[in-house]
């Protein structure tokens, strides 16, 4: 019936290279399309001539003022909402564009609604409208200066998230295109390709731009597009408040507009809601309820060269259409109505929102050779795959349904080293895409049965037993190693960082799955996966004996498993470490070295120490990094001294003793067999209660605590004495009475150096003028403790300690 | 935090895989296991992924809404960020780390300029003395308890009227009590006096107030506990698992020990021996409604989050989804029934807390644990649309029968039909193996009817209700006004006690 308008070609290696048009707003007049090819829609699309005229008919809104125009699935390009438009359109702007829209915007879908009028008669009712648009909003157009740190990194936006496949690229990037093959690499097929269609691809303008918005309203626009414009032509690309400040600046350029201060006058805001509906307006721009006129007459077998698609048309709002394009909406009318099939549906969807400017499909779609250098990667090594967005080819048999609902309207990725972002088309707009692609992709799924470890027959507990290890160990780094190229529940992979492979069961389909697996560059001629069963024959030929159907299917059978199956072979947890900057760094946790109630500080100067917070004791001294913590499994953050450090004991460090000769009071013991704690409240019992801290000057905490009656302060600072490092302890004791009791300083092997100084194999202490205590524990092995009396007054006192770790 | 199942064993997904035999099959995978409903839902509540800083883990625990609204969250990893602009459209949010270093927090509430963090060790109330948007202070205002297996968490309620704060222990390795007070629901009192107040717990995963100020907990299937369950929490009660007798006597404000209870009965009938013992409040039915349940929040948006005021919302770690549940007193023992509400998170939830602007946020971890969630870790939050769903809103209980409430009206001619209601009932055993069958089942024949004039709730008489039993709702033959079908065919009630005429 209808001519096709393309002529077709595909090659499953023309990945990049097959043209694409610019579809996403209808381009009238003035675009500059393909020389010969598909001169009423451009781009690699698979339109025939009517259904082309189909989707003008959606894109213009023929359908807003004229009757007999049968709405389908696929939803019409709205007209923006003008509620806010007075704050978001410079006035100047509105007035120009409304006087004459393709003036001032080249290849806008406004029609032009004065073309009739005599020139002052344009200018006079495009005057009042302006005053009418802007009198609406609370909020005033404001010119703003962009920034040219913000200009340079939009410049960089622009060019990589996917900007440049509608609207094309500003500047040139001076580089080759990524990735791609050198003609020499081509077969001779795609050469000869290459040389029959050397299509430029087209961009929307962007030129007026800078002329119509405001700093702050373009970046409002980029940052949720779909609130001004609902039907997602222009979709929301996923940037940040502060990426659309960026594009808008780049956009807006460094030579804003001087426009004059616009203040709405009454009369001509009351004129200009008059013109408002007189011109019918509404009939595309609903703003304060005012009605649209009752539709006009069919189109159905209308004479076309008259009328609004006319170039002499009367009363008629005028639209710049190219003679092509006439012709295509034509054809659309007359055309004998059939019932739209599913696959032309899906075609005219992609093609309306152009997702064809991205994605290959089947024979249509593609990037463009030109643009191709635009489509970039963080992942080099993984190819055109790492950086072309993928193909839409059996899209409907690859994924899941509600993962392709995540992707497309709740912005799901998995490619976090593509720097083109998919973009949100609105969820209204393409709600019927998912089942459509799953209806007409139809892929046979394998016959597999699913193992059951709770099986109630035997047989099938065993091959669960059987396929589960076998799918970890061919996952893992001695089987097919697929752990090297993909990211596994968040932990990077060592050469590439593919898709990470947690997500496989919950996007892919199994068919789907199987067959990708078995041969990749079936799907993708460039990819860099290679396949395992080349011929359909296991390269592991131990595994599950080397039977491929078999080794695939305990694959799908273990990434099933989810988290609840052991990480493959390979991955291994990585213990996070906590690096200290120019403040102290405080943090909690259990530690070998301290406790469960441990508290590790580390000092800017590299000197750090841990405190176990259940008897109040310094319990570890290191040099050097801070710690490592293990986040790994169910741990609750355990940390490790980076470094080897000295340990001290972890007994309470008050208390009296009841004669001189009294054992200090140990810590409970828990063994093996005797696991319940025998004396639970040992430091409580014993007076000592934490109180907490405080984080003082450059962060460095002053522990709380008390025993019994008095409350003590417990800081450590970094010293250095004679290039020495130390800790210098300070106690601060506040008693309401004057007490007796002791200190114990250190537990080991020490040695006496002086009155005042000690050491314990590298660590060496140095202690106030107070009464010491060297009590011999043992003597095989060399065991001492030594005890501090103090003698605290009423009120407060202090006690200092140097603790300083020795090299040798 | 639930755990099911032995700590150390990775166990394959068997919700997955539960009555599948097919790959290919179409939706296979969406029969059993899950509920199936995951792309109906989202029309009525979708998910939105809320953005986090780059290079920055956070494993939420706990939530808190700030007087100014902001959101905080405490982590797994011991940190509070302040989380502002969480409410958008499109939300972009800004972070700020207000304190790091703790030992992960399983329990945030803000009271007088502070916030109090339950973290593994202790309660503590963490200040910003300086105004500097830096806690700098950390003062300790309980550690009433032993801390000495990593698997010993901690999780802290809000405050009650009387500005009380419960902790709930978790015992040693979900299976024994070897520290102090592990097992037990520890009061802190608004002068940091610490007393034992209730004991028997297995593997807590959150504690808290229903809609009528009540406190209940979250417990995880496990010994003595066949299910996931929320219980209700008295002074002195005791929650089923023996382990924690062991610190009685540290506890004399707890009374005496409770009788040991006989493995191998029922729950319905041990309790007339075990005085102290209080049955679970609501079942949740392993697998089809959660496998470890976690944290609850308490829907007060006054409507802005749908038809579910007053309605108890939790999450599941190890299958990703919401759900709600809905609790009455009646003869002084608290019951109720659970509701399937929303399937397809991201990752293990944690804990759920509804913003200011009524949207229920969820974040956790997928990390130790099988979880479906496929993140590693992440924030979201459910929406409501504004569309109204079909759905069972509440089920009561009546002294023969139940109460079943609907979101929209139904039918007549599905909702005055006794088949539409298919109803049976199990119970499980009381035994300290781990989990256990659903046994004694059987089918609760409708007697009567009765849809009220407006179609939004109906009367139904049965033949037989037993007190100890769960009873299944399925009435997937329901049609609203509309035609619509249920988005949710199943609800749960959990009866201990039938109320007198």
């Amino acid at each position: 019936m209808a001519q096709t308008l393309k002529k077709t070609f595909y090659s499953p290696r023309r990945t990049g290279h097959i043209v694409c048009c610019l579809l996403a707003c209808v381009l009238l007049v003035g675009t500059s399309r393909a020389a010969d090819r598909n001169p009423a829609w451009p781009g690699n699309h698979p339109l025939t001539l009517s259904q082309a005229g189909d989707l003008l008919i959606l894109e213009l809104r023929c359908a807003a003022c004229h009757k007999g125009i049968e709405r389908g699935v696929l939803s019409e390009k709205s007209a923006p909402d003008l509620a806010q438009a007075g704050a978001r359109v410079s006035p100047e702007y509105l007035k120009k564009f409304l006087a004459a829209p393709s003036s001032a915007q080249s290849r806008t879908t406004m029609p032009d609604v004065l073309a009739s009028k005599p020139a002052d008669e344009r200018q006079q009712i495009a005057e009042a409208l302006t005053h009418f648009l802007v009198a609406q909003p609370t909020q005033k157009f404001q010119e703003e200066t962009p920034s040219k740190e913000n200009a340079q990194q939009g410049q960089i936006l622009y060019h990589s998230v996917g900007c440049v496949a509608c609207h094309g690229p500003r500047e040139t990037t001076g580089e080759t295109p990524l990735a791609n093959r050198s003609d020499s690499e081509a077969d001779d097929e795609e050469k000869k390709q290459n040389e029959n269609v050397t299509i430029q691809p087209i961009a929307i303008s962007l030129g007026h731009v800078p002329a119509k918005y405001s700093l702050k309203s373009l970046s409002e626009f980029l940052f949720q597009p779909l609130r001004v414009r609902p039907s997602g032509r222009m979709p929301d690309m996923k940037l940040t408040p502060s990426e659309s400040l960026a594009v808008a600046s780049y956009l807006i350029g460094d030579h804003p507009k001087q426009t004059a201060a616009f203040q709405p006058q009454e009369p001509l805001v009351l004129l200009g809601k008059t013109y408002f509906r007189e011109l019918n307006c509404a009939a595309c721009h609903s703003l304060n309820n005012i009605p649209a006129a009752p539709l006009f007459g069919s189109l159905k077998n209308a004479d076309i060269s008259r009328g609004c698609l006319s170039q002499t048309s009367g009363k008629n709002p005028r639209f710049q259409l190219h003679h092509d394009q006439v012709q295509a909406i034509k054809a659309s009318l007359t055309a004998e109505p059939e019932e739209e099939t599913e696959k032309v549906l899906l075609a005219k969807t992609l093609t309306a929102f152009n997702c064809i400017a991205c994605h290959i499909r089947d024979d249509f779609g593609g990037v463009p050779e030109q643009y191709n250098p635009y489509f970039a990667t963080t992942e080099q090594k993984l190819g055109d795959d790492g950086r072309i967005p993928p193909p839409l080819t059996m899209v409907g048999a690859k994924l899941q349904s509600a993962w392709m609902k995540k992707v497309l309207f709740d912005g799901e990725t998995v490619r976090h080293y593509m720097t083109t972002r998919m973009p949100q088309f609105g969820t209204a707009n393409l709600s019927h895409l998912p089942s459509l692609f799953s209806k007409l992709d139809i892929l046979e799924s394998p016959d597999w049965k699913i193992p059951s470890p709770e099986s109630d027959s035997e047989s099938e507990r065993a091959r669960e037993k059987r396929l589960r290890p076998a799918g970890r160990e061919l996952m893992g780094d001695k089987g097919l190693n697929c752990i090297a190229c993909h990211n596994f529940n968040g932990k990077p992979a060592p050469v590439n960082k593919g898709i990470d492979l947690m997500t496989t069961f919950q996007r892919l389909q199994p068919g789907w799955f199987n067959s990708f697996v078995r041969n990749p560059g079936s799907f993708r001629p460039r990819i860099v996966m290679p396949t395992a069963w080349p011929n359909g024959i296991a390269a592991h030929k131990t595994i599950l004996d080397g039977d491929t159907d078999l080794q695939i299917q305990a694959i799908w059978y273990y990434l099933s498993l989810g988290t609840s199956a052991a990480d493959p072979p390979g991955i291994r947890d990585i213990s996070t470490r906590l690096s200290v900057g120019n403040t102290a760094r405080t943090f909690r946790g259990r530690s070998r070295v301290a406790g469960f109630r441990g508290i590790a500080v580390g000092l800017p100067e590299k000197i750090n120490y841990a405190f176990n917070a259940e008897t109040g004791t310094l319990t570890a001294i290191w040099q050097g990094d801070f710690v490592s913590v293990n986040w790994n499994g169910q741990g609750s953050g355990d940390f490790n001294p980076a470094r080897e450090p000295i340990t001290l004991a972890q007994d309470v460090s008050f208390t009296v003793l009841a004669d001189d000769d009294a054992p200090w009071p140990l810590m409970p013991v828990m063994t093996k067999d005797a696991r319940v704690n025998p004396n639970p409240l040992y430091p409580k019992n014993l007076g000592y209660q934490f109180r907490g801290y405080t984080l003082g000057e450059t962060s460095i905490p002053t522990f709380m605590y008390q025993f019994g009656e008095i409350e003590i302060k417990d800081r450590s600072v970094a010293s250095a004495i004679n290039e020495q490092q130390g800790l210098k302890r300070l106690l601060q004791f506040g008693s309401p009475t004057p007490q007796s009791f002791w200190f114990r300083a250190l537990v080991g092997d020490i040695r006496m150096h002086s009155e005042h100084v000690f050491q314990n194999g590298k660590l060496r202490l140095t202690v106030p003028d107070v009464k010491t205590k060297l009590r011999v524990l043992s003597k095989e092995p060399n065991r001492s403790e030594l005890l501090l009396r103090l003698e605290l007054p009423q009120g407060k006192s202090n006690l200092e300690l140097l603790y300083e770790p020795l090299e040798k | 935090m639930s755990r099911s199942r032995s700590s150390h064993i990775r166990r394959p997904l068997i919700f997955i895989l539960f009555a599948i035999s097919v790959f290919g099959v179409a939706r296979a995978e969406e029969v059993g296991d899950r509920w199936g409903t995951e792309e109906r839902e989202r029309e009525f509540y979708p998910i939105v992924n809320i953005p986090l800083p780059p290079d920055t883990v956070i494993e939420a625990g706990a939530f808190a809404v700030l007087p100014d609204r902001r959101i905080a969250v405490g982590t797994r990893h011991g940190e509070i960020f302040l989380i502002d602009g969480i409410d958008g459209a499109k939300p972009t949010p800004s972070f700020h780390l207000f304190a790091s270093g703790l030992d992960e927090i399983f329990g945030l509430t803000w009271k007088e300029n502070a916030f109090r963090v339950t973290q593994s060790c202790e309660l503590t109330r963490v200040v910003d003395t300086d105004n500097d948007g830096v806690a700098d202070r950390f003062e300790t205002i309980s550690d009433g308890w032993g801390y000495a297996n990593y698997h010993e968490y901690a999780f802290g309620s809000k405050l009650d009227a009387d500005g009380n704060q419960f902790v709930a222990l978790g015992l040693s390795e979900s299976y024994y009590s070897h520290a102090l007070n592990r097992g037990f629901i520890m009061k802190i009192a608004r002068d940091g006096k610490t007393t034992a107040f209730a004991s028997g717990l297995r593997s807590p995963g959150g504690i808290g107030f229903d809609e009528h100020g009540s406190l209940f907990y979250v417990e995880s299937q496990g010994p003595w506990n066949c299910s996931c369950s929320l219980k209700a929490v008295s002074p002195n009660s005791f929650h089923g698992h023996p382990a924690s007798f062991e610190w009685y006597k540290f506890a004399p404000e707890l009374g005496p020990v409770p009788e040991s209870p006989k493995s191998g009965t029922r729950i319905a009938t041990e309790r007339k021996h075990v005085k102290q013992l209080v049955p679970y409040a609501v079942i949740f039915p392993y697998i089809r409604m959660g496998r470890s349940i976690t944290a609850f929040t308490v829907n007060k948006t006054q409507g802005k989050f749908g038809p579910f005021e007053n309605q108890m919302f939790l999450g599941d770690y190890t299958l990703s989804i919401l759900m709600r549940a809905t609790t009455e007193q009646i003869n002084g023992v608290w019951q109720g029934a659970c509701y399937p509400f929303r399937e397809g998170l991201s990752t293990g939830i944690l804990n759920v807390e509804f913003s200011p602007e009524g949207k229920l946020l969820c974040g956790g971890t997928n990390r130790g644990w099988p979880v479906r969630g496929i993140k590693p870790f992440a924030l979201e939050r459910v929406d409501w649309s504004g569309k109204l769903p079909f759905e069972i809103n509440r089920i009561t209980i009546e002294p023969d029968g139940f109460k079943v409430t609907f979101t929209k009206p139904v039918d007549r001619a599905t909702g005055s039909l006794s088949d539409s209601y298919a109803i049976s009932a199990f119970t499980h055993p009381y035994h300290g193996g781990y989990g256990g069958p659903e046994v004694d089942r059987f089918k609760s024949a409708v007697k009567s009817v009765s849809l009220a004039d407006d179609g939004l709730s109906a009367n139904i008489v049965l033949e037989n209700l037993k007190q100890g039993f769960v009873y299944e709702f399925d009435l997937g033959i329901l049609r609203s006004c509309d035609g619509d079908e249920l988005l949710h065919r199943n609800a749960y009630y959990t009866v201990n006690e039938i109320p007198r005429r």
